[in-house]
């Protein structure tokens, strides 16, 4: 900081310029189009948001009508359906984590081994990865329909003994919901404790191992604390992305089956977006006042998560 | 011990095979099943080869009139063309800046634009950038996504240039100044010539993206079909009354639609491989 000012004060000193065609002119120029962009594109909408949570508003601002908190009331003690999505996002992200991080672990586990091909299996489990989320939607809803090549692999193999519908019910839909989205997201996991793994240095293991210690035992005392940071950062990313999710969920059951497999982000596009809500006219403040109270939650919780994992690791 | 080791690493393979099969079935499912015709596709889905082959379904898909493949094509070529140019343009800068320039609110700034990663606010705030728009009188149309696109802040590619720029010694900018070339001239003749691997990544991300955009690009062109992307027209074709009746239409969109980003992907591999890892390890 110190030597920042002193260069700024010498410049000013020795050349006498004025602001404009200065350095620090250029630099603003240069990052001008996304400050505006902020202001504009971000820091205005939650304005926007702010103001019209406190109206009943549908979009036509000389009806709209002041009502203080009553969108904020009715949404906390009447919207069950608000509260049910948040219970489907967090039973998403509670599932999906978990079972995603671990195979994936495994997965980088066995390719750190520096065998022959691990580069091609890296790069072939990051495939679905790099499709568009709406592909991969497509894709799943003709594999997993009821004439399907799942139900048919399933049945053929005695796995099931007929076929089932998987949009029918809630619990079979989130069951192809979390099947699809391990699939369509593991392989960037494995990258990333890929470039976790490999900043362990080897000899550590080797002398390890020459102490006797096992492997569950190298795991737990060697690499998990040395990949601590990376893997904090690893969870953080897969926390929001999961309780985000969204495009996913529209184009794979779009809520369905009535809206049981909603998460808070679909559901709100499902209510308000337009090309994607189901009314053409929705109430948009009680949206604004949905959205003020989703997006503090979401923040919050990946603010808690940060605190909890610094504890965490202060305890190792 | 040797016996030990060569079972452990046959099992090894075994297990990383299995995951591979798992990984390209559904993609190899597509490809195979958009050469079957649509009663195949319904009728027979156990089998994997198509049992009479036939390329009906994408000479369908370029002539069809409700889903226009050259025309969606053309749409998301220039699209994600545009996108990519703005965001390695916007990103570089924005980069070069926060890595080198001195100025009064610098880390105010970024520290506003990294906040953004964690403000999720669900879609709402479409209607005041539509308010936005009209003020600028910009109708909602694909161009009008470009521009708001433009104004928006790449943040992970921001970092990833800054990160880089960040390697380069500053004596090599100071060198550059004492032969009399301003800030911006650094940025320009000496530092983005450096940054050359980097934007590569930048570029494949951006066209990553973009290329597979659908939430935006649907929102913008819902009163102009004619400026569908090809994933738009695709998931158009999929809520619509004859979604069932075209499954072997949407299977070979749907390939055609993967191949751009199979293709950047099997020659740029590296390139998405480096943004991926560092992205992960700078968090």
């Amino acid at each position: 900081m110190v030597t920042e000012k002193n260069l700024a004060a010498s410049t000013v000193a020795i050349k006498k310029k004025k602001f404009i065609g200065s350095e620090a002119f250029w630099c603003y120029l240069m990052i001008a189009i996304p400050v505006i962009g902020f202001v504009v594109l971000h820091v205005y909408p939650i304005f926007w948001t702010f103001k019209w949570s406190f109206f009943s508003y549908y979009g036509v601002e000389s009806t709209a009508k002041f009502i203080v908190l009553d969108n904020f009331k009715t949404f906390f003690t009447q919207d069950f359906t608000y509260w049910k999505a948040w219970g489907n996002t967090l039973i998403f992200a509670l599932i999906k984590m978990p079972v995603e991080i671990t195979f994936a672990m495994l997965l980088a586990l066995a390719l750190n081994k520096k065998m022959k091909g691990a580069g091609m299996f890296r790069a072939m489990y990051f495939l679905p990865n790099i499709i568009s989320v709406a592909i991969v939607g497509l894709i799943l809803s003709n594999m997993f329909s009821y004439n399907g090549i799942i139900n048919n692999l399933f049945v053929k193999s005695g796995l099931l003994n007929e076929n089932i519908d998987w949009f029918a019910d809630k619990w079979h839909a989130f069951a192809m919901i979390i099947i699809g989205s391990v699939w369509s997201t593991f392989g960037v996991n494995v990258m990333y404790l890929l470039a976790a793994l490999a900043t362990v240095p080897e000899e550590l293991y080797e002398s390890a191992e020459i102490d006797g210690a096992s492997k569950m035992r190298r795991f737990f005392s060697i690499t998990l604390p040395l990949i601590a940071p990376v893997f904090q950062t690893i969870l953080l990313l897969s926390l929001i992305g999961s309780l985000s999710v969204n495009e996913y969920i529209i184009v794979l059951t779009n809520g369905g089956p009535h809206g049981q497999t909603n998460t808070v982000m679909s559901y709100l596009y499902t209510k308000f977006v337009p090309g994607f809500a189901d009314s053409a006219n929705p109430q948009l403040g009680y949206g604004c006042a949905m959205s003020l109270v989703t997006t503090i939650i979401v923040a919050c919780i990946a603010i808690f998560y940060n605190k909890f994992s610094n504890k965490m690791k202060n305890l190792y | 011990m040797r016996k030990k080791q060569v079972i452990s690493n046959a099992v090894l393979y075994l297990f990383l095979i299995a995951v591979l099969i798992g990984t390209m079935f559904p993609l190899l499912y597509t490809v195979l099943a958009s050469f079957k015709s649509n009663a195949e596709i319904l009728t027979n889905p156990g089998s994997m080869l198509p049992k009479n082959p036939t390329v009906n379904n994408y000479v369908q898909a370029w002539t069809s009139d409700s889903f226009h493949v050259p025309t969606l094509l053309r749409n998301s070529v220039i699209y994600t063309l545009v996108n990519m140019f703005t965001t390695l343009l916007i990103s570089s800068m924005a980069g070069y800046v926060f890595a080198r320039g001195h100025f009064k609110f610098k880390k105010l700034i970024f520290y506003c634009f990294t906040a953004l990663m964690f403000i999720k606010t669900g879609g709402i705030t479409i209607y005041a950038t539509f308010k936005v728009l009209s003020a600028v009188h910009l109708d909602r149309s694909l161009f009008a996504l470009m521009v708001v696109h433009l104004f928006s802040i790449p943040i992970v590619n921001i970092y990833l240039i800054k990160g880089n720029v960040e390697t380069i010694p500053t004596a090599i900018d100071e060198a550059a100044k004492i032969d009399g070339c301003s800030f911006v001239g650094v940025f320009f003749k000496i530092i983005l010539p450096m940054l050359k691997p980097i934007l590569a990544t930048v570029a494949i991300l951006a066209f990553n993206s973009s290329w597979n955009d659908y939430l935006m690009p649907n929102i913008f062109t819902l009163t102009a079909p004619g400026q569908r992307t090809l994933i738009v027209g695709l998931m158009a074709l999929k809520s619509s009354g004859e979604s069932a009746a075209s499954w072997n239409l949407m299977l070979a969109g749907a390939s055609i639609a993967m191949l751009p980003v199979l293709v950047a992907f099997a020659f740029c591999n590296k390139y998405f491989v480096k943004g991926i890892a560092a992205g992960a390890v700078k968090g």
